[in-house]
C-alpha cells in the first residue's frame, strides 16, 4: 500500500467533529484525495459521546488544563459503581443537541443520503419547573402548550391567558409579514421578554413557557432572535410526524451524524486516521508541509481545521447524570398518534433556584433528560443533561436543579444518582478563517438546539475545494450507492 | 415475491486487517467477480444486498464493507450499530495479518451486542499449497476460542465463498432473541422518519 507521503492531497481535514466530518461527506463524491485526521483516539471532537470509560479518560485529561473548549471536568460516582451497567451500555454526550425539524442539516443529510445510517427519536415534551409554595409538597413541572390544540386542552390557564397564547403563536407564524414587522420592529433590539409583556400582555408565568422553547442559556435574547427562534419550533412541529418539533440521533447525538459522515468520506476514498495530529507546519507558494504526530509527513494544497481557542467569558457549566429510574413520565407522547418520545426538556426560569449562599441565580438551567431508548443507557435508567451560563457558582446550581429536578418527577422514592459528569464548556470564534491555503471553520456553539448558522462555513470551505467546480455542482445532493445484486439466492 | 422493506433485514460487517481479501470476497459472493489486479482499498461501495432463502424463510442480508476504515484502525462504534453478524477475515498466507485478528475480535466483541454470530474467515485459500503461513488448525482453533464459527475460501477459485455468508446467516436466525433484539435497517419503536411528512401542511393551517 503507498505511504501517506507518496500523495500530494487536495485536502488534509484535521478533526472529526461535525463540521469537518459534514465536510467530509460534501466532498465525497468528487474523487478529491482527501486525508482526515484527529488527534482524539475517536471520533467526534466535542461533539463526541464516550462509554463509562472514554469518560473517565476524558476527564483526566480536561480535569485541570486551562485552555481549549472544555475544562474543569470531574466525575462523582455517589453509589460508588453500584447500580452503574458495563462502561459501553453508555453513550454520553459532550455537546447534547436537539434539531429542529425544520432544519437545514437534516435535509442535507436526506439529499447526500446519510441518513439512512442514522436513527432519529422524538423530542417530546418541554416542561418548566415549578417550586412548591407549600413545604409539604414536591415540586412540579408544568408542561409548556407549543400547539393551539395544547394551548386549548391546557388546564392550568385563564381563558384570557389562552387568548393571548393563541393570539402570539398565530402572529410568530407569519412574523415577517407587513403588518406583524410593523409591530414587532420597533422592539427588534430590546428583550424579548419585554416584548411578549408589552405586545401580548402576557404575566411572568407566560413569558417563562415562552422563555423555555427558545432554550437560551441567557435568558436575555432580542425580541428579532426570539422570534425567529420560536417560528422554528412552531413551523417544526409536526413537520415528521404528530407531536413533536425537533429529532435526536439515536446513540450519542451529534456524535453519531459525525461518523456516519466519515464512513461516507472513506466510502468516497477519505483516508482516516485518529490519533494522529499536525505536530508542524511548512507553508510553500502552492502547498503545506505537515508533520504529523504520527510520524508521517505529508503534502496538501489545503488545510481544513477547526479553531479550539475560546473567546470572551460566555460559557456554558454542564452536569450530566445517570439515574436509576426509567423517568416514564417524561417520555409519554400527549398527541394522538405521535412517536413515543426519547427526549424531554425542562427549564428552571430564571431566578428559580439558589445559590448556596442564598442568592437567586439569574439565569434559566435547562435538564434535558433522554430515555434508554436513546441507547445512551441500559433499560430501567436514564440520562440527564443540565446545562447552564458559567458564573462563579453555577456548578452548585446544577447540582441544586438535578436535586430538586429529581425530588419533583420521583414518586414516592427521589431517583438514585449513579454517576455524575462536571465540567465547563467555552464559546468560540464565530467567524469562519481563511487565510492562503488553510481554512479555520468556526468553534462549535455550544447552544442546546443545533444552529444551522454552523452549516454555512462548511459550504463555504467546500467551496474553496472545489474552486470553479463549485458553481455547476449540487451541494451535498447525492444519488444512492449502487448496492449491487437484488436476486434471490436458495442457500 | 415480498417487496424489499418486509423483507428481515440482517446487517452483517466484514472486518480484519488491510489486504485480507474481504472485499474480494464479498465481490465474488455477490456479483460472482474476481478482479487479480484489484489490490487497492475499496472505493465506493457502501453495502451490498443480497437476498437469500434460509430453511425456506426469505432474508435481505445487508454486507457493510471496511471501506479502508480498517487501514490505521478508525472504525467508528456506529459503524457496528445493528449488527447481527461479523465476518473476520485474514489471509492464510500471511502470518501478521493473522496475528491482528486476536485485536479485531476484542473490537467486534465490545461494539456489539451479546450473542452476535461470529465467523472467522481464511482467505486467499487458493495460495495456500505455495505460500500457506497458518495453519488450518490454528485458525479454528482461534475461532473456537471466541465462540465463533470457522472455514477458508477462495475468491480466486470461488471455493467455499459462499459457505461463510450462509452459515453465518444460518447462526443469526437460529440464534434466538439476535434478530428480534438487534433491529439493524428496520426501525425501533420511538424512532421517526426524517423525510417530510404532510402532516405539517395541516397543523400549519390549524393554528
Amino acid at each position: 500500500m503507498e505511504s501517506l507521503g507518496d500523495t500530494l492531497w487536495d485536502i488534509v481535514i484535521c478533526g472529526t467533529g461535525l463540521q469537518q466530518s459534514l465536510l467530509a461527506l460534501s466532498l465525497s463524491r468528487t474523487g478529491k484525495k482527501i486525508l482526515h485526521i484527529d488527534p482524539n483516539e475517536y471520533y467526534g471532537g466535542p461533539d463526541a459521546a464516550f462509554s463509562l470509560q472514554e469518560a473517565e479518560a476524558w476527564v483526566d485529561r480536561h480535569a485541570s488544563i486551562s485552555s481549549g473548549v472544555f475544562r474543569s471536568a470531574s466525575i462523582t460516582k455517589p453509589e460508588g459503581s453500584a447500580g452503574l451497567s458495563f462502561s459501553r451500555a453508555y453513550s454520553l454526550a459532550l455537546t447534547p443537541q436537539l434539531i429542529h425539524a425544520r432544519s437545514k442539516l437534516l435535509s442535507q443529510l436526506v439529499s447526500s443520503r446519510a441518513y439512512k445510517q442514522v436513527e432519529f427519536l422524538a423530542v417530546g415534551s418541554f416542561f418548566t419547573f415549578k417550586p412548591s409554595t407549600d413545604p409539604e409538597q414536591k415540586p412540579t413541572l408544568a408542561r409548556v402548550p407549543s400547539t393551539r390544540e395544547d394551548v386549548a386542552f391546557e388546564t392550568t390557564l385563564s381563558l384570557k391567558a389562552k387568548r393571548g397564547l393563541m393570539k402570539f403563536l398565530k402572529f410568530v407564524l407569519d412574523f415577517e409579514g407587513e403588518t406583524q414587522l410593523a409591530v414587532w420592529q420597533p422592539h427588534a433590539n430590546s428583550p424579548f421578554n419585554e416584548f411578549l409583556q408589552q405586545e401580548f400582555k402576557m404575566d411572568a408565568e407566560l413569558q417563562k413557557y415562552i422563555i423555555t422553547l427558545t432554550l437560551s442559556l441567557d435568558g436575555q435574547m432580542s425580541t428579532r432572535d426570539g422570534l425567529a427562534i420560536i417560528y422554528r419550533h412552531l413551523t417544526s412541529m409536526g413537520f415528521f410526524g404528530p407531536g413533536f418539533a425537533a429529532v435526536y440521533p439515536k446513540w450519542g447525538g451529534i456524535s453519531e451524524i459525525a461518523q456516519v459522515a466519515c464512513r461516507a468520506g472513506a466510502v468516497g476514498g477519505a483516508v482516516y486516521m485518529l490519533g494522529t495530529g499536525i505536530k508542524s507546519q511548512e507553508i510553500s507558494d502552492n502547498d503545506i508541509e505537515l508533520q504529523l504526530t504520527s510520524g508521517d509527513k505529508v503534502k496538501t494544497k489545503l488545510l481544513v481545521q477547526a479553531d479550539d481557542k475560546t473567546e470572551g467569558t460566555f460559557s456554558i457549566s454542564r452536569l450530566t447524570a445517570i439515574v436509576a429510574s426509567p423517568l416514564k413520565g417524561l417520555f409519554e407522547s400527549v398527541v394522538e398518534g405521535a412517536p413515543l418520545p426519547a427526549v424531554s426538556v425542562t427549564a428552571f426560569p430564571a431566578g428559580a433556584l439558589q445559590t448556596e449562599a442564598g442568592e437567586s441565580y439569574e439565569y434559566p438551567v435547562y435538564v434535558v433528560a433522554h430515555s434508554s431508548d436513546t441507547g445512551e443507557c441500559p433499560a430501567g435508567q436514564s440520562i440527564l443533561y443540565l446545562s447552564a451560563l458559567t458564573t462563579p457558582h453555577s456548578q452548585d446550581v446544577l447540582k441544586k436543579a438535578l436535586e430538586s429536578f429529581l425530588e419533583s418527577v420521583g414518586d414516592k422514592q427521589i431517583p438514585q444518582r449513579l454517576f455524575e459528569l462536571h465540567y465547563e464548556q467555552g464559546r468560540g470564534s464565530v467567524e469562519s478563517k481563511a487565510s492562503g491555503l488553510i481554512f479555520t471553520l468556526p468553534n462549535v456553539s455550544p447552544s442546546l438546539a443545533f444552529d444551522d448558522a454552523a452549516l454555512d462555513p462548511i459550504k463555504t470551505a467546500w467551496g474553496v475545494v472545489m474552486g470553479e467546480d463549485a458553481s455547476n455542482t449540487e451541494y451535498m445532493a447525492f444519488p444512492d450507492r449502487e448496492h449491487a445484486d437484488e436476486e434471490m439466492s436458495d442457500e | 415475491m415480498a417487496s424489499d422493506d418486509s423483507l428481515p433485514t440482517l446487517k452483517v460487517l466484514l472486518i480484519g486487517p488491510s489486504g485480507a481479501g474481504k472485499s474480494a470476497l464479498l465481490t465474488r459472493y455477490c456479483d460472482d467477480e474476481f478482479d487479480p489486479e484489484s489490490s487497492t482499498a475499496t472505493i465506493g461501495i457502501d453495502f451490498k444486498i443480497k437476498k437469500l432463502s434460509v430453511r425456506g424463510k426469505a432474508y435481505r442480508l445487508t454486507l457493510f464493507d471496511t471501506a479502508g476504515q480498517e487501514r490505521f484502525r478508525t472504525l467508528s462504534t456506529s459503524f457496528y450499530r445493528g449488527a447481527h453478524g461479523v465476518l473476520l477475515v485474514y489471509d492464510v498466507s500471511s502470518r501478521a495479518s493473522f496475528l491482528t485478528i486476536d485485536r479485531w475480535f476484542d473490537e467486534a466483541e465490545a461494539n456489539t451486542v451479546q450473542g452476535v454470530a461470529l465467523h472467522l474467515v481464511g482467505a486467499k485459500l487458493d495460495k495456500a499449497e505455495t505460500g500457506r503461513e497458518v495453519s488450518y488448525e490454528e485458525g479454528q482453533a482461534l475461532a473456537d476460542a471466541h465462540g465463533a464459527l470457522f472455514c477458508e475460501a477462495s475468491a480466486k477459485t470461488r471455493e467455499n465463498v459462499r459457505k461463510p455468508f450462509c452459515d453465518i446467516v444460518n447462526q443469526i436466525v437460529s440464534t434466538p432473541g439476535l434478530l428480534s433484539g438487534v433491529n439493524a435497517g428496520g426501525r425501533t419503536s420511538g424512532t421517526v422518519a426524517v423525510v417530510a411528512f404532510p402532516f405539517f401542511c395541516f397543523v400549519f393551517l390549524s393554528l
